[in-house]
Protein backbone atom coordinates (compact mmCIF):
# COMPACT_ATOMS: atom_id res chain seq x y z
CA UNK A 1 0.00 0.00 0.00
CA UNK A 2 1.22 3.42 -0.92
CA UNK A 3 1.13 5.88 1.92
CA UNK A 4 -0.80 8.99 1.04
CA UNK A 5 0.82 12.30 1.90
CA UNK A 6 -0.78 14.42 4.63
CA UNK A 7 -3.64 16.56 3.30
CA UNK A 8 -2.74 20.08 2.25
CA UNK A 9 -3.83 22.87 4.52
CA UNK A 10 -5.39 24.82 1.65
CA UNK A 11 -9.13 24.86 1.12
CA UNK A 12 -10.07 25.91 -2.39
CA UNK A 13 -12.65 28.73 -2.41
CA UNK A 14 -16.18 27.53 -3.05
CA UNK A 15 -16.36 29.64 -6.25
CA UNK A 16 -14.10 27.07 -7.93
CA UNK A 17 -11.51 27.91 -10.59
CA UNK A 18 -12.60 31.54 -10.82
CA UNK A 19 -10.73 32.01 -7.55
CA UNK A 20 -7.07 31.04 -7.10
CA UNK A 21 -5.95 30.86 -3.47
CA UNK A 22 -2.67 32.79 -3.22
CA UNK A 23 -1.23 30.10 -0.96
CA UNK A 24 -0.74 27.78 -3.96
CA UNK A 25 2.10 30.06 -5.10
CA UNK A 26 3.90 30.14 -1.76
CA UNK A 27 3.22 27.07 0.34
CA UNK A 28 6.20 24.66 0.56
CA UNK A 29 3.83 21.70 1.13
CA UNK A 30 2.02 22.53 -2.11
CA UNK A 31 5.35 22.65 -3.94
CA UNK A 32 6.33 19.23 -2.57
CA UNK A 33 2.97 17.72 -3.39
CA UNK A 34 3.15 19.05 -6.98
CA UNK A 35 6.36 17.12 -7.51
CA UNK A 36 4.57 13.87 -6.85
CA UNK A 37 1.01 14.58 -7.97
CA UNK A 38 1.89 16.50 -11.14
CA UNK A 39 5.48 16.12 -12.27
CA UNK A 40 5.83 12.45 -11.31
CA UNK A 41 2.13 11.96 -11.93
CA UNK A 42 -0.09 11.39 -14.98
CA UNK A 43 1.18 14.16 -17.25
CA UNK A 44 3.21 14.28 -20.48
CA UNK A 45 6.30 16.43 -19.94
CA UNK A 46 8.39 17.95 -22.73
CA UNK A 47 11.88 16.41 -22.69
CA UNK A 48 13.60 17.76 -25.79
CA UNK A 49 13.88 17.44 -29.54
CA UNK A 50 14.95 14.65 -31.82
CA UNK A 51 17.17 17.10 -33.69
CA UNK A 52 19.17 17.52 -30.47
CA UNK A 53 20.04 13.80 -30.50
CA UNK A 54 20.52 12.93 -34.18
CA UNK A 55 22.73 9.83 -33.80
CA UNK A 56 22.87 6.73 -31.59
CA UNK A 57 24.52 7.65 -28.28
CA UNK A 58 23.57 11.32 -28.51
CA UNK A 59 21.94 12.49 -25.32
CA UNK A 60 20.51 15.68 -23.86
CA UNK A 61 19.62 16.38 -20.25
CA UNK A 62 16.12 17.41 -19.22
CA UNK A 63 14.33 18.10 -15.99
CA UNK A 64 10.87 16.90 -15.01
CA UNK A 65 9.98 18.95 -11.97
CA UNK A 66 12.92 18.41 -9.66
CA UNK A 67 13.88 15.10 -11.24
CA UNK A 68 16.89 15.11 -13.59
CA UNK A 69 16.35 13.07 -16.75
CA UNK A 70 18.58 11.81 -19.57
CA UNK A 71 17.09 11.62 -23.07
CA UNK A 72 19.17 9.42 -25.35
CA UNK A 73 19.02 7.78 -28.76
CA UNK A 74 19.80 4.07 -28.68
CA UNK A 75 21.76 2.02 -31.18
CA UNK A 76 18.43 1.02 -32.72
CA UNK A 77 17.52 4.67 -33.31
CA UNK A 78 14.79 4.65 -30.68
CA UNK A 79 14.63 7.35 -28.00
CA UNK A 80 14.75 6.46 -24.32
CA UNK A 81 14.38 8.63 -21.24
CA UNK A 82 15.58 7.69 -17.78
CA UNK A 83 16.25 9.31 -14.46
CA UNK A 84 19.79 10.70 -14.36
CA UNK A 85 20.58 8.84 -11.14
CA UNK A 86 22.88 5.88 -10.69
CA UNK A 87 21.00 2.98 -9.12
CA UNK A 88 23.88 2.48 -6.67
CA UNK A 89 24.25 5.71 -4.68
CA UNK A 90 22.20 8.17 -6.66
CA UNK A 91 24.99 10.05 -8.43
CA UNK A 92 24.04 11.75 -11.71
CA UNK A 93 25.43 9.72 -14.61
CA UNK A 94 25.77 12.70 -16.92
CA UNK A 95 26.41 16.29 -15.91
CA UNK A 96 27.37 17.87 -19.23
CA UNK A 97 24.09 19.18 -20.74
CA UNK A 98 24.46 17.27 -24.03
CA UNK A 99 26.94 14.89 -25.60
CA UNK A 100 27.54 11.55 -27.25
CA UNK A 101 28.36 8.35 -25.38
CA UNK A 102 28.45 4.61 -25.96
CA UNK A 103 27.10 3.91 -22.46
CA UNK A 104 26.60 5.69 -19.15
CA UNK A 105 29.29 5.03 -16.57
CA UNK A 106 29.03 6.39 -13.05
CA UNK A 107 32.13 8.31 -11.95
CA UNK A 108 31.69 7.17 -8.35
CA UNK A 109 32.02 3.34 -8.55
CA UNK A 110 32.00 2.65 -12.30
CA UNK A 111 28.52 1.18 -12.45
CA UNK A 112 27.66 1.00 -16.15
CA UNK A 113 24.37 1.22 -18.00
CA UNK A 114 23.53 0.79 -21.67
CA UNK A 115 21.60 3.35 -23.71
CA UNK A 116 18.30 1.75 -22.67
CA UNK A 117 19.18 2.05 -18.97
CA UNK A 118 20.01 -1.64 -18.38
CA UNK A 119 22.80 -2.23 -15.91
CA UNK A 120 25.78 -3.90 -17.59
CA UNK A 121 28.66 -3.83 -15.10
CA UNK A 122 29.94 -2.66 -11.73
CA UNK A 123 33.56 -2.23 -10.66
CA UNK A 124 34.93 -5.25 -8.77
CA UNK A 125 31.64 -7.05 -9.28
CA UNK A 126 33.39 -10.39 -8.72
CA UNK A 127 35.85 -9.02 -6.19
CA UNK A 128 39.60 -8.76 -6.47
CA UNK A 129 41.64 -11.94 -7.07
CA UNK A 130 38.63 -14.04 -6.19
CA UNK A 131 37.94 -12.26 -2.91
CA UNK A 132 34.96 -10.06 -2.12
CA UNK A 133 32.57 -8.90 -4.78
CA UNK A 134 28.87 -8.18 -4.79
CA UNK A 135 26.58 -10.26 -2.60
CA UNK A 136 25.00 -13.30 -4.20
CA UNK A 137 21.64 -11.58 -3.84
CA UNK A 138 22.72 -8.82 -6.23
CA UNK A 139 21.14 -9.16 -9.67
CA UNK A 140 22.08 -6.60 -12.31
CA UNK A 141 18.74 -6.82 -14.17
CA UNK A 142 17.05 -5.58 -11.00
CA UNK A 143 19.15 -2.43 -10.89
CA UNK A 144 18.63 -0.72 -14.20
CA UNK A 145 17.86 2.97 -14.36
CA UNK A 146 14.34 4.20 -13.75
CA UNK A 147 12.86 4.75 -17.21
CA UNK A 148 10.07 7.02 -18.35
CA UNK A 149 7.46 6.23 -20.98
CA UNK A 150 8.31 8.23 -24.08
CA UNK A 151 6.11 9.65 -26.82
CA UNK A 152 7.57 11.22 -29.96
CA UNK A 153 5.60 13.56 -32.16
CA UNK A 154 6.97 15.56 -35.11
CA UNK A 155 10.44 15.69 -33.59
CA UNK A 156 9.23 16.59 -30.08
CA UNK A 157 9.94 14.16 -27.26
CA UNK A 158 7.61 13.87 -24.28
CA UNK A 159 7.91 11.60 -21.27
CA UNK A 160 5.85 10.49 -18.31
CA UNK A 161 6.57 8.66 -15.05
CA UNK A 162 3.06 7.36 -14.58
CA UNK A 163 1.43 4.24 -15.97
CA UNK A 164 -1.89 6.06 -15.54
CA UNK A 165 -1.09 8.77 -18.08
CA UNK A 166 -3.49 8.48 -21.02
CA UNK A 167 -2.15 8.34 -24.56
CA UNK A 168 -0.69 11.63 -25.76
CA UNK A 169 -3.53 11.99 -28.27
CA UNK A 170 -6.10 11.64 -25.53
CA UNK A 171 -4.10 13.91 -23.21
CA UNK A 172 -4.03 16.94 -25.50
CA UNK A 173 -6.70 16.35 -28.14
CA UNK A 174 -6.78 16.48 -31.92
CA UNK A 175 -6.71 20.27 -32.34
CA UNK A 176 -3.50 20.64 -30.37
CA UNK A 177 -1.86 17.76 -32.20
CA UNK A 178 -2.82 19.46 -35.46
CA UNK A 179 -1.03 22.65 -34.39
CA UNK A 180 2.10 20.71 -33.42
CA UNK A 181 2.01 19.17 -36.90
CA UNK A 182 1.50 22.62 -38.40
CA UNK A 183 4.49 24.22 -36.64
CA UNK A 184 6.82 21.23 -36.22
CA UNK A 185 5.81 18.92 -39.06
CA UNK A 186 8.96 19.41 -41.13
CA UNK A 187 12.66 19.07 -40.32
CA UNK A 188 13.64 21.62 -37.71
CA UNK A 189 16.85 23.59 -37.40
CA UNK A 190 17.91 24.64 -33.92
CA UNK A 191 18.92 28.30 -33.70
CA UNK A 192 20.02 28.29 -30.07
CA UNK A 193 18.86 28.27 -26.48
CA UNK A 194 19.09 30.15 -23.21
CA UNK A 195 17.22 30.38 -19.96
CA UNK A 196 15.92 32.96 -17.52
CA UNK A 197 15.88 32.83 -13.74
CA UNK A 198 12.29 33.73 -12.89
CA UNK A 199 11.70 35.10 -9.36
CA UNK A 200 8.31 33.51 -8.94
CA UNK A 201 6.40 30.30 -8.62
CA UNK A 202 6.23 28.38 -11.92
CA UNK A 203 2.44 28.60 -12.03
CA UNK A 204 2.49 32.40 -12.18
CA UNK A 205 4.48 32.11 -15.39
CA UNK A 206 2.32 29.48 -17.06
CA UNK A 207 -0.84 31.38 -16.06
CA UNK A 208 0.62 34.44 -17.76
CA UNK A 209 1.20 32.41 -20.94
CA UNK A 210 -2.39 31.16 -20.82
CA UNK A 211 -3.85 34.62 -20.32
CA UNK A 212 -4.47 36.47 -23.61
CA UNK A 213 -6.25 39.20 -21.62
CA UNK A 214 -2.93 40.80 -20.64
CA UNK A 215 -1.10 40.48 -23.94
CA UNK A 216 -1.67 43.91 -25.43
CA UNK A 217 -1.99 45.67 -22.06
CA UNK A 218 1.12 44.70 -20.11
CA UNK A 219 3.12 44.47 -23.32
CA UNK A 220 2.76 48.00 -24.60
CA UNK A 221 5.14 47.11 -27.40
CA UNK A 222 2.52 44.71 -28.74
CA UNK A 223 -0.29 47.16 -28.64
CA UNK A 224 1.60 50.15 -29.92
CA UNK A 225 3.15 48.21 -32.73
CA UNK A 226 -0.22 46.66 -33.51
CA UNK A 227 1.51 43.30 -33.19
CA UNK A 228 -1.20 41.65 -31.15
CA UNK A 229 -4.30 43.50 -30.17
CA UNK A 230 -7.30 41.67 -28.84
CA UNK A 231 -9.35 43.42 -31.48
CA UNK A 232 -7.52 41.35 -34.13
CA UNK A 233 -9.28 38.27 -35.44
CA UNK A 234 -8.36 35.30 -33.32
CA UNK A 235 -9.53 32.92 -30.68
CA UNK A 236 -8.78 30.26 -28.15
CA UNK A 237 -8.84 26.52 -28.79
CA UNK A 238 -9.01 24.25 -25.79
CA UNK A 239 -7.36 20.85 -25.53
CA UNK A 240 -9.08 17.84 -24.02
CA UNK A 241 -10.55 18.67 -20.61
CA UNK A 242 -9.40 22.27 -21.05
CA UNK A 243 -6.02 21.59 -19.43
CA UNK A 244 -4.02 22.67 -22.50
CA UNK A 245 -4.82 25.38 -25.03
CA UNK A 246 -3.97 27.40 -28.12
CA UNK A 247 -4.42 31.14 -28.40
CA UNK A 248 -4.15 32.46 -31.95
CA UNK A 249 -4.59 35.56 -34.03
CA UNK A 250 -4.60 36.27 -37.73
CA UNK A 251 -2.64 38.76 -39.77
CA UNK A 252 -5.16 41.50 -39.82
CA UNK A 253 -3.73 44.77 -38.69
CA UNK A 254 -6.94 46.26 -37.49
CA UNK A 255 -5.97 48.78 -34.83
CA UNK A 256 -9.04 48.64 -32.62
CA UNK A 257 -8.12 52.18 -31.64
CA UNK A 258 -11.36 53.24 -29.97
CA UNK A 259 -11.49 50.29 -27.60
CA UNK A 260 -7.95 50.95 -26.48
CA UNK A 261 -8.37 54.74 -26.22
CA UNK A 262 -11.59 54.47 -24.27
CA UNK A 263 -10.13 52.08 -21.73
CA UNK A 264 -7.32 54.57 -21.04
CA UNK A 265 -4.69 51.96 -21.71
CA UNK A 266 -1.02 52.71 -21.51
CA UNK A 267 -0.44 51.36 -25.00
CA UNK A 268 -2.97 53.82 -26.37
CA UNK A 269 -1.33 56.73 -24.55
CA UNK A 270 1.92 55.84 -26.20
CA UNK A 271 0.40 56.51 -29.60
CA UNK A 272 0.81 60.21 -28.93
CA UNK A 273 4.56 59.74 -29.00
CA UNK A 274 4.29 58.54 -32.55
CA UNK A 275 6.27 55.48 -31.57
CA UNK A 276 6.93 53.21 -34.49
CA UNK A 277 9.70 50.99 -35.66
CA UNK A 278 12.31 52.71 -37.78
CA UNK A 279 13.66 49.37 -38.90
CA UNK A 280 11.52 47.06 -40.98
CA UNK A 281 13.25 43.77 -40.21
CA UNK A 282 10.88 43.07 -37.33
CA UNK A 283 7.83 43.70 -39.43
CA UNK A 284 9.07 42.21 -42.71
CA UNK A 285 7.25 38.98 -42.08
CA UNK A 286 5.98 36.12 -44.17
CA UNK A 287 3.19 33.60 -43.85
CA UNK A 288 5.05 30.46 -42.77
CA UNK A 289 2.04 28.18 -42.85
CA UNK A 290 -0.13 29.66 -45.60
CA UNK A 291 -3.07 30.16 -43.25
CA UNK A 292 -2.70 33.85 -42.33
CA UNK A 293 -2.36 32.88 -38.66
CA UNK A 294 0.39 35.17 -37.41
CA UNK A 295 0.46 34.14 -33.77
CA UNK A 296 -0.12 30.87 -31.96
CA UNK A 297 0.74 30.25 -28.35
CA UNK A 298 0.08 26.64 -27.42
CA UNK A 299 0.47 25.16 -23.96
CA UNK A 300 0.58 21.53 -22.96
CA UNK A 301 -0.29 20.97 -19.33
CA UNK A 302 1.50 21.57 -17.06
CA UNK A 303 4.46 23.65 -18.19
CA UNK A 304 5.24 23.47 -21.93
CA UNK A 305 4.78 26.23 -24.48
CA UNK A 306 5.04 26.11 -28.27
CA UNK A 307 5.39 29.63 -29.60
CA UNK A 308 4.80 31.06 -33.06
CA UNK A 309 5.13 34.85 -32.87
CA UNK A 310 4.98 35.74 -36.53
CA UNK A 311 8.13 33.93 -37.76
CA UNK A 312 9.76 33.68 -34.34
CA UNK A 313 9.43 30.04 -33.29
CA UNK A 314 10.38 28.64 -29.91
CA UNK A 315 9.76 26.01 -27.28
CA UNK A 316 9.57 27.08 -23.66
CA UNK A 317 9.53 25.02 -20.49
CA UNK A 318 9.06 26.52 -17.05
CA UNK A 319 10.99 24.40 -14.57
CA UNK A 320 9.99 24.69 -10.90
CA UNK A 321 13.00 25.33 -8.64
CA UNK A 322 11.32 26.43 -5.40
CA UNK A 323 8.11 28.08 -4.24
CA UNK A 324 9.46 31.48 -5.31
CA UNK A 325 11.91 30.49 -8.03
CA UNK A 326 11.76 28.85 -11.45
CA UNK A 327 13.85 28.55 -14.57
CA UNK A 328 12.38 29.39 -17.96
CA UNK A 329 14.17 27.48 -20.72
CA UNK A 330 13.92 28.68 -24.32
CA UNK A 331 14.84 26.82 -27.50
CA UNK A 332 14.57 28.84 -30.73
CA UNK A 333 14.17 27.07 -34.04
CA UNK A 334 13.53 27.43 -37.73
CA UNK A 335 13.38 24.87 -40.50
CA UNK A 336 16.16 22.87 -42.14
CA UNK A 337 15.15 24.26 -45.54
CA UNK A 338 15.08 27.92 -44.47
CA UNK A 339 17.19 30.08 -46.75
CA UNK A 340 19.53 32.70 -45.31
CA UNK A 341 16.92 35.44 -45.51
CA UNK A 342 14.41 33.43 -43.50
CA UNK A 343 16.97 32.43 -40.90
CA UNK A 344 18.04 36.06 -40.51
CA UNK A 345 14.42 37.11 -40.28
CA UNK A 346 13.75 34.64 -37.48
CA UNK A 347 16.92 35.71 -35.66
CA UNK A 348 15.88 39.37 -35.82
CA UNK A 349 12.34 38.61 -34.74
CA UNK A 350 13.90 36.76 -31.78
CA UNK A 351 14.31 40.28 -30.34
CA UNK A 352 10.68 39.79 -29.27
CA UNK A 353 11.45 36.81 -26.99
CA UNK A 354 13.60 35.99 -23.99
CA UNK A 355 14.94 38.11 -21.13
CA UNK A 356 15.50 41.09 -23.46
CA UNK A 357 12.35 40.40 -25.47
CA UNK A 358 10.58 43.52 -26.66
CA UNK A 359 7.36 41.63 -25.99
CA UNK A 360 8.46 38.94 -23.53
CA UNK A 361 10.52 40.91 -21.04
CA UNK A 362 7.54 41.86 -18.89
CA UNK A 363 6.43 38.23 -18.64
CA UNK A 364 9.56 37.26 -16.75
CA UNK A 365 9.04 40.04 -14.26
CA UNK A 366 5.31 40.13 -13.66
CA UNK A 367 5.18 36.89 -11.66
CA UNK A 368 7.83 38.20 -9.29
CA UNK A 369 5.80 41.35 -8.76
CA UNK A 370 2.66 39.31 -8.06
CA UNK A 371 4.62 37.20 -5.62
CA UNK A 372 5.63 40.36 -3.75
CA UNK A 373 2.09 41.70 -3.79
CA UNK A 374 0.50 38.57 -2.34
CA UNK A 375 2.99 38.21 0.52
CA UNK A 376 1.06 38.44 3.76
CA UNK A 377 -2.24 37.71 2.01
CA UNK A 378 -2.06 33.95 1.63
CA UNK A 379 -5.59 33.60 2.98
CA UNK A 380 -6.87 35.66 0.03
CA UNK A 381 -7.47 34.63 -3.58
CA UNK A 382 -7.08 35.93 -7.14
CA UNK A 383 -10.24 36.75 -9.11
CA UNK A 384 -10.37 35.14 -12.54
CA UNK A 385 -13.74 35.95 -14.11
CA UNK A 386 -12.98 37.51 -17.50
CA UNK A 387 -15.09 35.61 -20.01
CA UNK A 388 -17.30 34.02 -17.36
CA UNK A 389 -16.82 31.17 -14.94
CA UNK A 390 -16.21 28.28 -17.27
CA UNK A 391 -13.45 27.06 -19.50
CA UNK A 392 -15.36 27.01 -22.77
CA UNK A 393 -13.82 29.36 -25.33
CA UNK A 394 -15.85 32.31 -26.57
CA UNK A 395 -16.00 31.89 -30.35
CA UNK A 396 -13.80 34.44 -32.11
CA UNK A 397 -12.67 36.12 -28.90
CA UNK A 398 -9.54 36.08 -26.82
CA UNK A 399 -10.78 38.47 -24.15
CA UNK A 400 -11.15 35.61 -21.72
CA UNK A 401 -9.38 33.89 -18.87
CA UNK A 402 -11.05 30.60 -19.75
CA UNK A 403 -7.72 28.97 -20.56
CA UNK A 404 -6.36 30.06 -17.16
CA UNK A 405 -9.38 28.43 -15.52
CA UNK A 406 -8.66 25.37 -17.70
CA UNK A 407 -5.16 25.10 -16.22
CA UNK A 408 -6.55 25.23 -12.69
CA UNK A 409 -9.14 22.60 -13.58
CA UNK A 410 -6.33 20.20 -14.40
CA UNK A 411 -4.28 21.32 -11.43
CA UNK A 412 -7.09 20.73 -8.96
CA UNK A 413 -7.86 17.32 -10.44
CA UNK A 414 -4.29 16.11 -10.01
CA UNK A 415 -3.60 17.82 -6.70
CA UNK A 416 -6.87 16.78 -5.06
CA UNK A 417 -7.54 20.39 -4.11
CA UNK B 1 50.16 48.61 -25.46
CA UNK B 2 50.78 51.31 -28.00
CA UNK B 3 50.27 49.05 -31.01
CA UNK B 4 49.43 51.33 -33.91
CA UNK B 5 47.15 50.70 -36.84
CA UNK B 6 46.70 53.56 -39.26
CA UNK B 7 44.20 55.82 -37.62
CA UNK B 8 43.64 53.80 -34.42
CA UNK B 9 45.75 53.23 -31.36
CA UNK B 10 44.87 50.76 -28.65
CA UNK B 11 44.57 53.72 -26.31
CA UNK B 12 41.94 55.32 -28.57
CA UNK B 13 40.02 52.06 -28.83
CA UNK B 14 40.20 51.65 -25.11
CA UNK B 15 38.84 55.15 -24.65
CA UNK B 16 35.83 54.20 -26.79
CA UNK B 17 35.21 51.15 -24.62
CA UNK B 18 35.46 53.26 -21.47
CA UNK B 19 33.17 55.99 -22.77
CA UNK B 20 30.58 53.40 -23.81
CA UNK B 21 30.67 51.80 -20.37
CA UNK B 22 30.12 55.08 -18.54
CA UNK B 23 27.32 56.02 -20.91
CA UNK B 24 25.46 52.79 -20.11
CA UNK B 25 26.21 52.89 -16.39
CA UNK B 26 25.14 56.54 -16.18
CA UNK B 27 21.77 55.49 -17.59
CA UNK B 28 22.14 57.53 -20.80
CA UNK B 29 20.69 54.79 -23.01
CA UNK B 30 19.62 57.30 -25.65
CA UNK B 31 23.33 57.88 -26.41
CA UNK B 32 23.95 54.17 -26.98
CA UNK B 33 23.48 54.16 -30.79
CA UNK B 34 26.08 56.91 -31.23
CA UNK B 35 28.84 54.42 -30.43
CA UNK B 36 28.17 52.33 -33.56
CA UNK B 37 28.81 52.60 -37.28
CA UNK B 38 26.11 52.21 -39.92
CA UNK B 39 25.62 49.37 -40.63
CA UNK B 40 26.82 47.74 -37.43
CA UNK B 41 26.37 44.67 -35.29
CA UNK B 42 25.42 44.57 -31.64
CA UNK B 43 24.39 41.28 -30.15
CA UNK B 44 24.24 39.57 -26.80
CA UNK B 45 24.77 35.84 -26.84
CA UNK B 46 25.88 33.14 -24.43
CA UNK B 47 29.09 31.21 -24.27
CA UNK B 48 27.10 28.02 -24.85
CA UNK B 49 25.48 29.27 -28.07
CA UNK B 50 28.76 30.84 -29.17
CA UNK B 51 30.70 27.60 -28.74
CA UNK B 52 27.97 25.48 -30.32
CA UNK B 53 27.91 27.93 -33.25
CA UNK B 54 24.23 28.63 -32.65
CA UNK B 55 23.20 31.99 -34.13
CA UNK B 56 20.49 32.92 -31.62
CA UNK B 57 20.96 36.25 -29.83
CA UNK B 58 19.38 37.54 -26.64
CA UNK B 59 19.51 40.99 -28.24
CA UNK B 60 20.38 41.73 -31.88
CA UNK B 61 20.72 44.99 -33.81
CA UNK B 62 22.48 45.26 -37.15
CA UNK B 63 21.83 48.86 -38.10
CA UNK B 64 21.29 52.27 -36.53
CA UNK B 65 17.51 52.06 -36.96
CA UNK B 66 17.37 48.90 -34.88
CA UNK B 67 19.52 50.49 -32.17
CA UNK B 68 17.18 53.49 -31.99
CA UNK B 69 14.11 51.22 -32.02
CA UNK B 70 15.52 49.41 -29.01
CA UNK B 71 16.19 52.71 -27.19
CA UNK B 72 12.67 53.91 -27.91
CA UNK B 73 11.16 50.63 -26.70
CA UNK B 74 13.17 50.82 -23.47
CA UNK B 75 12.25 54.44 -22.86
CA UNK B 76 8.59 54.43 -23.93
CA UNK B 77 7.07 50.96 -24.29
CA UNK B 78 8.72 48.34 -22.10
CA UNK B 79 7.85 48.25 -18.41
CA UNK B 80 10.39 47.20 -15.83
CA UNK B 81 11.60 48.20 -12.41
CA UNK B 82 14.12 51.02 -12.72
CA UNK B 83 17.69 49.86 -12.20
CA UNK B 84 21.30 50.73 -12.87
CA UNK B 85 24.29 48.77 -14.06
CA UNK B 86 27.86 49.08 -12.86
CA UNK B 87 30.39 47.49 -15.19
CA UNK B 88 33.92 46.66 -14.16
CA UNK B 89 36.21 45.91 -17.10
CA UNK B 90 39.47 44.04 -17.43
CA UNK B 91 42.38 45.16 -19.54
CA UNK B 92 41.74 44.59 -23.23
CA UNK B 93 43.45 42.00 -25.35
CA UNK B 94 44.24 42.71 -29.00
CA UNK B 95 43.05 39.71 -30.98
CA UNK B 96 43.75 40.98 -34.46
CA UNK B 97 44.41 44.15 -36.36
CA UNK B 98 44.15 45.16 -39.97
CA UNK B 99 44.74 48.49 -41.68
CA UNK B 100 41.30 49.68 -40.69
CA UNK B 101 40.04 47.53 -37.83
CA UNK B 102 41.16 46.66 -34.36
CA UNK B 103 39.69 43.46 -32.91
CA UNK B 104 39.83 43.53 -29.13
CA UNK B 105 38.35 41.52 -26.32
CA UNK B 106 37.57 42.80 -22.83
CA UNK B 107 36.17 40.90 -19.87
CA UNK B 108 33.48 42.45 -17.71
CA UNK B 109 31.38 41.94 -14.67
CA UNK B 110 28.14 43.86 -14.33
CA UNK B 111 26.41 44.51 -11.01
CA UNK B 112 22.76 45.57 -11.08
CA UNK B 113 21.23 47.85 -8.44
CA UNK B 114 17.47 48.20 -8.11
CA UNK B 115 15.90 51.35 -6.65
CA UNK B 116 14.84 49.47 -3.50
CA UNK B 117 18.48 48.71 -2.79
CA UNK B 118 18.78 45.14 -4.02
CA UNK B 119 22.27 44.62 -5.48
CA UNK B 120 23.06 41.51 -7.52
CA UNK B 121 25.89 40.23 -9.64
CA UNK B 122 23.92 40.42 -12.87
CA UNK B 123 26.22 39.26 -15.65
CA UNK B 124 29.79 38.33 -16.44
CA UNK B 125 31.36 37.74 -19.81
CA UNK B 126 33.45 39.34 -22.46
CA UNK B 127 33.09 41.90 -25.20
CA UNK B 128 34.41 40.95 -28.60
CA UNK B 129 34.78 44.24 -30.46
CA UNK B 130 35.62 45.31 -34.01
CA UNK B 131 36.63 48.94 -33.72
CA UNK B 132 37.12 51.29 -36.67
CA UNK B 133 37.85 54.98 -37.19
CA UNK B 134 35.03 56.78 -38.98
CA UNK B 135 33.89 60.39 -39.20
CA UNK B 136 36.79 61.49 -37.08
CA UNK B 137 36.24 59.12 -34.15
CA UNK B 138 36.50 55.50 -33.06
CA UNK B 139 33.29 53.49 -33.34
CA UNK B 140 32.13 49.92 -32.90
CA UNK B 141 31.54 48.24 -36.19
CA UNK B 142 30.69 45.17 -34.17
CA UNK B 143 30.23 44.57 -30.44
CA UNK B 144 29.36 40.99 -29.47
CA UNK B 145 28.61 40.43 -25.78
CA UNK B 146 29.33 36.82 -24.86
CA UNK B 147 27.77 36.01 -21.49
CA UNK B 148 29.53 33.35 -19.43
CA UNK B 149 26.26 31.86 -18.19
CA UNK B 150 23.43 30.68 -20.37
CA UNK B 151 20.99 31.68 -17.63
CA UNK B 152 20.05 35.35 -17.44
CA UNK B 153 18.48 36.86 -14.35
CA UNK B 154 14.82 37.61 -15.10
CA UNK B 155 15.16 40.54 -17.45
CA UNK B 156 17.77 42.21 -19.59
CA UNK B 157 16.25 45.52 -20.60
CA UNK B 158 19.24 47.84 -20.82
CA UNK B 159 22.02 46.85 -23.23
CA UNK B 160 25.22 45.57 -21.67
Amino acid sequence: MRTLPPPLSITWPQEGVRRIPFAVYSDPDVFEHEQQAIFRGPIWHFLGLEVQIPDPGCYVLAQVGETPVIVVRGDDGEVSAMVNRCSHKGTPLAFVPSGKVSRFMCIYHNWCFDLKGNMTAAAFERGVRGKGGMASTFKKPEHGLQVLRVHRLHGLIFGTFSEQTPSFEEYVGADLIANIARVCGRPLRLLGQYSQAIPSNWKLYIENVKDPYHASILHAFNGVMKQDRLTMEGGIVMGNNGWSHISYSKMNFETGGDVYQNAEMRSAELDIYGFGLRDTSMTAIWDDFGDSVSMTIQTIFPNFVLQQLRNCLAFRTIVPVGTHESELRWIAFGYADDDEAKTNGRLKQANMMGPAGLIAMEDGMIGGLVQRGIAGSLDKAAVVEMGGHGIEPIPGSRVSEGSVRGFWTGYRALMGL
Amino acid sequence: MGTVTPGITVAQARQLITDYTYTIDDGAVSQWPTYFTEPCLYRITTRQNHEMIMPLSIMLCDNQAMLYDRVEAIEKANIFEPHYYRHVLSDSKVIDQTDSTLHMETSFICVRTMLDGRVTLFATGRYSDQIVFENGRCLFRSRVVILDSSKVDTLLAIPL
